[in-house]
């Protein structure tokens, strides 16, 4: 059932671009209770785990109304409300209200400017006494904006606020604060990653922090930095929480929710939730390119990313297929098609309706497991362990742990390291996705593939980092890797060493460190050409010089003798060898 | 035309030959770093790069070298790579003294006859003069010293009769290990097997100014020791802090009996003893081939010729 309740924006839609969708949500969604209000743009999928017989959705576009209207055409008690939030009056009070993509897409161009807090405050109206809240707050200072390029104002930015708006909790404290004042208790908030949530106790145990770096990243993007680096750093430093994309809070009464919650980066199974671009998440639903066009391929731009394939809306197959990420990317950071915007421009006259609920995302009841997301607790003996039991591996990344090991120069500790990783089962796991726990044990957080490949992009990642200038130049990719199958006391030719893709994403300060160190090697080289080329100049002088000095002895009475000597055995030996020749003719 | 650059020592830019420098093989040093690569170490293929070739409180490298710039710098020890970074030579690995890896291939037995010293009274290079007082020092040798002593002499003052002698007259076993070569000719692929030798027959090395093998002798099993008029070069110059800075730096190694423990550690890290390369990677670095078969290398070793 749809209701326009006014103020809706009949050619917008915010489904097509980055709606909250990360599969990390479902856990909370799933022990959500009574009648639910989701406010803003959810996936389907994230629906589909809400338990509650009585579910009223609102967004704020026509396309996306008819869309999930569509879509939830089977589930009865969906009521879908198409129009801004202030407008949303002849309901009874909810006993949750889900609010994971902010407050940011609650209010349509034709309300009237509210503040963040006055937002806040009408949305929390909604509220029944002893109500349940989720609310995502999108960190302005976090990584994802810290990094990011400039680009043009988007067509979601009529009304840019943000940073501009004082009223804007600037950190978890001051929501925390907010929430208070207003009678909620905020049970657990996380920091959120995408395809992550990450509880206070998770983020304040360093022993997590290698398996930690391994799994959270950015999704791919034209960036400032590589965020891998910058996350490892956050970690160590007590700042992932600080720097974190976003932070979801949740409010009593009712469970507190589970320490951590992770996306199965391992899963490849017919998941439904696919990640997007944006800090929020996988995207959920994407328009089909046309009404009768072919199912959506998405690739990921970059190389470490996995690939998603929608499936034609009229298809009777998934709805969607999660690619297995790779051994560098979690599953839920995958791409998205673009930023929320007018729907006509994303080809959405006819709204995609994938064919069937994802159920196996949110059906999964085994404890600790709600489909292929993880929850992540202590277990009875105190240790981490990720969905049905699975021990999280304690300690640092082993590529952590050789970039620290080669900026202080130990080399012996680097080889050590090297070829610990080497002589074991995790050799063609990328040294990024492995964890080296306290007794040098190897723990693969990825499918292991060909060790030289392995090697190989830790090659790129040492020269992608900077630090290139540790081995002598030019440290090229197959020339770095052969040295480092060195260190392990193994032979290898650069030129056996196989090419590594392009990186699909460059970020700035790879690029400009790229430059540099091009433009210093080229200095060298051309200074090295100066140097052979003086070899050679004198190396000519010298064979003239002894040319000059056979001549001037071979005139002499001694080297006509010799000369004489020479031809007489070279003479002879013709004689002797034409003798031999008939003999044996 | 190009004027070849000839100098008595150091160089340089305009150096040509065989290796980027010809310093490269002084002392068989590149004959030993073959053989421990598996290659030929009758013939070591030229290195790509400049190998250092003596204990150095400078960049690791002669005072007066010159750098092709791109070409690095293989050191001994990671302390002098971290001076040499300081002093802008970025191009530096660390890969240990030569001597070092003779060690590895020629390892030290329970069952080396030592006694005495061996004594190498400090000398110049080519075409330096030392000054100083020889009956002096000899006299100094005697008192500290109660075993036999063998002096060592560089080829310079060994090539002196009348030297020779005034160390023979005085008791002393004169010895020298050989001449180190130089514009890859006379090249000496045993002048570290000798050296090595003659260290593991004696209990002690000592000289009188600290040096490579004073080092060389606390890896190689001695007791080392520094004491005696250092006598200095004629003209010579304090680079780099001089004798007063070696003196302030090293001081646990001064005196007639330093602590041998204490000794062994410094050789260590002054000889990067503890931070060989394996033959893959060392291959790597110099720029050197693979071996066609490390078996048939073996058989080239400079002591089965």
């Amino acid at each position: 059932m749809m209701q326009l309740i006014g103020g809706e924006m009949s050619v917008w839609s915010d489904l097509v671009g980055d709606p909250a969708a990360d599969p990390a949500f479902l856990p909370l969604l799933a022990a959500t209770t009574g009648r639910t209000l989701v406010a803003g743009p959810h996936a389907p999928q994230l629906i589909d785990a809400l338990p509650a017989a009585e579910i009223t959705l609102l967004v704020r576009g026509v396309p996306d109304a008819e869309l999930l209207t569509a879509r939830h055409a089977s589930r009865p008690g969906v009521t879908v409300c198409c129009g801004s939030l202030e407008k949303l009056t002849d309901f009874p009070a909810y006993d949750t209200v889900v609010a994971l993509d902010g407050l940011d897409r609650l209010l349509t161009t034709e309300a009237p400017s509210l503040t963040w807090d006055e937002t806040l405050t009408l949305l929390l109206s909604f509220l029944a006494p002893q109500a349940r809240l989720l609310l995502r707050l999108e960190n302005l200072f976090g990584l994802h904006r810290l990094l990011a390029v400039p680009g043009a104002p988007t067509d979601t930015e009529w009304s840019a606020a943000g940073e501009g708006d004082p009223s804007r909790p600037t950190g978890p404290d001051a929501l925390r604060t907010r929430l208070a004042a207003a009678g909620l208790t905020v049970v657990r908030d996380y920091a959120a990653y995408p395809g992550a949530l990450l509880g206070g106790e998770v983020l304040a145990d360093p022993a997590l922090h290698g398996f930690l770096a391994a799994t959270l990243n950015l999704p791919p993007a034209r960036l400032l930095a590589d965020p891998s680096r910058l996350i490892t750093g956050a970690l160590h430093h007590g700042l992932a929480d600080d720097l974190a994309p976003a932070w979801i809070f949740l409010t009593g009464p009712g469970p507190t929710g589970p320490a951590a919650v992770l996306a199965d980066p391992g899963s490849s199974g017919p998941a439904a939730v696919l990640a997007d671009p944006g800090s929020s998440g996988p995207a959920a639903v994407l328009a089909d390119p046309g009404p009768t066009g072919p199912a959506a391929v998405l690739a990921d731009p970059g190389s470490s990313g996995p690939a998603a394939v929608l499936a034609d809306p009229g298809s009777s197959g998934p709805a969607a297929v999660l690619a297995d990420p790779g051994p560098t990317g979690p599953a839920a950071v995958l791409a998205g098609s673009g930023p929320s915007g007018p729907a006509a421009s994303a080809g959405a006259d006819t709204p995609a309706v994938p064919a069937e609920p994802a159920a196996e995302s949110a059906a999964a009841s085994r404890p600790g497991r709600v489909g292929w997301v993880d929850e992540i607790r202590r277990d009875g003996a105190g240790r981490w362990a990720r969905g049905e039991g699975v021990p999280i591996p304690s300690g640092r990344t082993l590529d952590d742990l050789l970039i620290s090991a080669c900026q202080r120069r130990a080399t012996p500790e680097v080889r050590g390291l090297l070829t610990a990783w080497q002589d074991s089962p995790a050799a063609g796991v990328p040294a990024a996705q492995v964890v080296v726990d306290a007794d040098g044990n190897h723990h693969a957080l990825a499918p292991a593939g060909n060790p030289v490949e392995a090697l190989r992009r830790l090659a790129a990642s040492m020269i992608d980092g900077g630090y290139a200038h540790l081995w002598p130049s030019p440290a090229d990719e197959a020339s770095l890797t052969a040295l480092l199958a060195g260190m392990t006391g193994r032979e290898l030719d650069p030129r056996d060493v196989p090419p590594g893709p392009r990186a699909g994403v460059e970020t700035v300060r790879e690029l400009t460190m790229a430059r540099d160190r091009l433009e210093r090697e080229l200095a060298d080289a051309r200074a090295t050409h100066e140097f052979y080329e003086r070899q050679i100049a004198y190396r000519d002088h010298e064979l003239k010089r002894l040319r000059q000095l056979n001549a001037v002895l071979s005139a002499t009475v001694p080297g006509k003798a010799a000369n004489t000597l020479v031809g007489g055995l070279k003479a002879g030996r013709r004689a002797v060898r034409a003798v031999v020749r008939r003999t044996r003719g | 035309m190009f004027p070849a650059t000839r100098r008595t020592r150091g160089v340089c830019f305009g150096d040509v030959g065989w290796g980027v420098h010809h310093a490269n093989h002084y002392y068989g040093h590149s004959h030993v770093l073959a053989r421990y690569c598996g290659l030929d170490d009758t013939d070591p293929p030229r290195l790509q790069g400049y190998l250092q070739h003596g204990w150095n409180i400078g960049d690791g490298l002669a005072p007066d070298h010159e750098y092709a710039p791109g070409v690095p710098s293989f050191l001994w020890s990671e302390r002098t790579r971290r001076r040499a970074w300081s002093l802008g030579r970025r191009q530096g690995y660390v890969v240990g003294a030569p001597f070092a890896y003779l060690l590895t291939m020629e390892p030290l037995s329970d069952s080396d006859q030592r006694e005495g010293t061996i004594w190498y009274p400090f000398h110049g290079w080519e075409g330096q003069h030392v000054v100083g007082d020889h009956d002096g020092l000899m006299a100094e040798i005697r008192e500290v010293e109660d075993g036999p002593v063998t002096v060592c002499l560089y080829w310079q003052e060994f090539r002196s009769a009348k030297l020779r002698r005034r160390y023979e007259s005085a008791g002393f076993r004169v010895i020298c290990h050989g001449y180190r070569g130089g514009w890859w000719k006379d090249l000496d692929p045993g002048f570290l097997y000798r050296q090595l030798a003659e260290l593991r027959r004696h209990q002690r090395v000592a000289s009188n100014r600290l040096c490579s093998a004073v080092f060389y002798g606390a890896l190689a099993g001695c007791e080392p020791a520094v004491y005696g008029d250092p006598m200095h070069l004629e003209n010579e110059k304090a680079a780099f802090g001089g004798q007063a800075r070696i003196l302030r730096e090293w001081a646990e190694l001064h005196g007639p009996r330093p602590d041998p423990a204490t000794a062994r550690r410094i050789a260590t890290d002054e000889l990067g003893a503890d931070r060989l390369l394996t033959p893959a990677e060392l291959r790597r670095l110099l720029g050197w081939p693979m071996p066609t078969s490390v078996a048939d290398a073996e058989l080239t070793g400079v002591l089965t010729r």
